[in-house]
């Protein structure tokens, strides 16, 4: 099992580690419940080290990675993160993915850490006749997330440069010891830095003396599913293509060619994500998801007890015709029968800029 | 770590604490359980009559993240259920040992005694780490 770099910080702040994509990571702390608070009305930070980190450079980095993915790679702005899905040909999902467009001739991409592998090969079987490199540097980077609407004004009691704190959002910039970007995956404010291992000690030994909130992958799940961000190997498989899963505005039509263009452009959807949430009971995933004729129509995908919210929140994969013709689901929680409620927004409107 | 193990109750192997009194028995989760749940967020216990197994499961306990069954020590009929951790699970972390959940008129009170005593259980703890 893979060990972060600040593993014993971890084990000294009492957290519990379980394992995650080969990773023994933390999971908790203290309480799940002041973790996703912390991070929803102050400032939390989550050790995310497991992401995997390539790095694509040369001439035709971008030339390569708009073939490479459906989102507009080489038409957004240089200093802008993207997020994109990367697809197959047929237009199943092989990973979702954030570009980082560090300079016109190098981009770094950060991808989940179960699919490290399997992207890397994906991403190689496509290089062949760019002019550009592409290396995964995973083991050399640590990644820090700083969330919550206090992250401003704690990265300054530390001193940190104005230039980078005046980032736009999905904006990032490159400096000697670190990469950092607005981004993050818990809707709120903050900034995600990637840095070498020793570059980490010392950030996140800083951050607990301003007694920020050490938070874990259970606070940090909470947190994405109350903003309905998806999570690869849940919401997001190798089974289903963007379309089936609310991402339709990553792919852009207008691009000459991209992996999967011509499959996407074809495509019916068959299955589509929906958002519910219950009076009662707290739905996981795999639970069945029923119509209001109480047949079957497709399962749970995430789902939790809302911190904020404080009921049963769910994103489920449900049959399109079946669900379209609904007005009431449930969700069979053990042997009983729970009334769900469709909702368009998200449970929860972080606070990003 | 210190375990908080009364020495008046009886124990299972699931993490259910468990006393008799006038061929009652009295279940509840131990210190330890609540503490490796983490925040306990919903319980769901059976309704009273019900009969129950030893060693089948009774009911869940829930965290924000996780589901996991209660055990029953004894078999017999659930006679009350405590509807305030129904209200108030958060109960269960803050006083694992006052948070009872069911009381069971026990068919075989022989089954009570071969429950671990509070010595056997702090050993079994130490070897679950």
């Amino acid at each position: 099992m893979n060990k972060v770099t600040l593993y014993d910080s971890h084990k000294k702040l009492n957290a519990k580690f379980a394992p995650f994509a080969g990773w023994d990571m933390p999971i908790q702390y203290q309480n799940v419940k002041d973790e996703v608070l912390a991070v929803r009305n102050a400032v939390g930070v989550f050790d995310v080290s497991h992401m995997g980190e390539f790095f694509v450079e040369g001439p035709d980095t971008y030339a390569f990675l708009d073939y490479l993915l459906p989102n507009d790679i080489s038409g957004a702005a240089m200093g802008k993160a993207i997020y994109s899905p990367l697809c197959r040909e047929d237009g199943s999902i092989v990973d979702d993915l954030i570009v980082y467009k560090l300079d016109a001739e190098k981009a770094l991409v950060c991808v989940n850490a179960s699919n490290i592998e399997k992207d890397f090969l994906w991403f190689q079987k496509f290089l062949k006749g760019y002019n550009c490199t592409l290396t995964n540097q995973s083991d050399k980077y640590s990644l820090l997330a700083i969330q919550g609407p206090h992250t401003i004004q704690t990265l300054k009691k530390l001193g940190w440069d104005d230039a980078d704190l005046g980032l736009e959002y999905y904006a990032c910039i490159e400096r000697a010891d670190y990469i950092i970007a607005r981004t993050g995956y818990t809707g709120e404010d903050g900034f995600e830095i990637f840095c070498s291992h020793q570059f980490v000690q010392e950030l996140w030994d800083k951050l607990m003396e301003l007694n920020v909130k050490p938070c874990g992958l259970a606070a940090r799940d909470v947190l994405r599913l109350e903003v309905c961000y998806p999570l690869y190997g849940h919401e997001l498989s190798d089974e289903v293509t963007p379309l089936d899963s609310a991402l339709k505005w990553t792919i852009k039509s207008q691009k000459n060619s991209y992996v999967g263009k011509e499959a996407l452009e074809k495509y019916k959807p068959k299955s589509k994500l929906i958002k519910l949430t219950l009076e009662k009971g707290i739905p996981r995933a795999d639970y069945n998801v029923l119509n209001d004729k109480q047949e079957v129509i497709g399962k749970v995908t995430s789902g939790t007890l809302s911190i904020i919210l404080n009921q049963g929140i769910a994103i489920a994969r449900v049959d399109l015709a079946k669900a379209n013709q609904s007005s009431l689901f449930y969700v069979a929680i053990r042997d009983k029968l729970y009334e769900a409620k469709e909702t368009k927004k998200p449970f929860v409107t972080g606070g990003h800029l | 770590m210190s375990l908080n193990i009364p020495k008046n109750l009886k124990y299972t192997t699931d993490h259910e604490w468990a006393k008799l009194e006038n061929g009652i028995v009295t279940v509840g989760i131990t210190d330890f359980a609540q503490s490796s749940l983490g925040d306990i967020v919903f319980v769901e216990l059976p309704e009273v009559g019900t009969k129950i197994e030893k060693g089948t499961s009774f009911g869940v306990v829930e965290s924000i993240k996780s589901v996991s069954d209660l055990y029953s020590p004894v078999t017999g009929e659930v006679v009350e259920k405590n509807s305030d951790l129904e209200s108030s699970p958060e109960q269960c972390n803050s006083e694992a040992y006052n948070s009872w959940m069911i009381k069971i008129k026990v068919a075989k009170p022989d089954q009570f005694e071969e429950l671990m005593a509070p010595s056997a259980y702090e050993e079994y703890c130490q070897n679950s780490h």
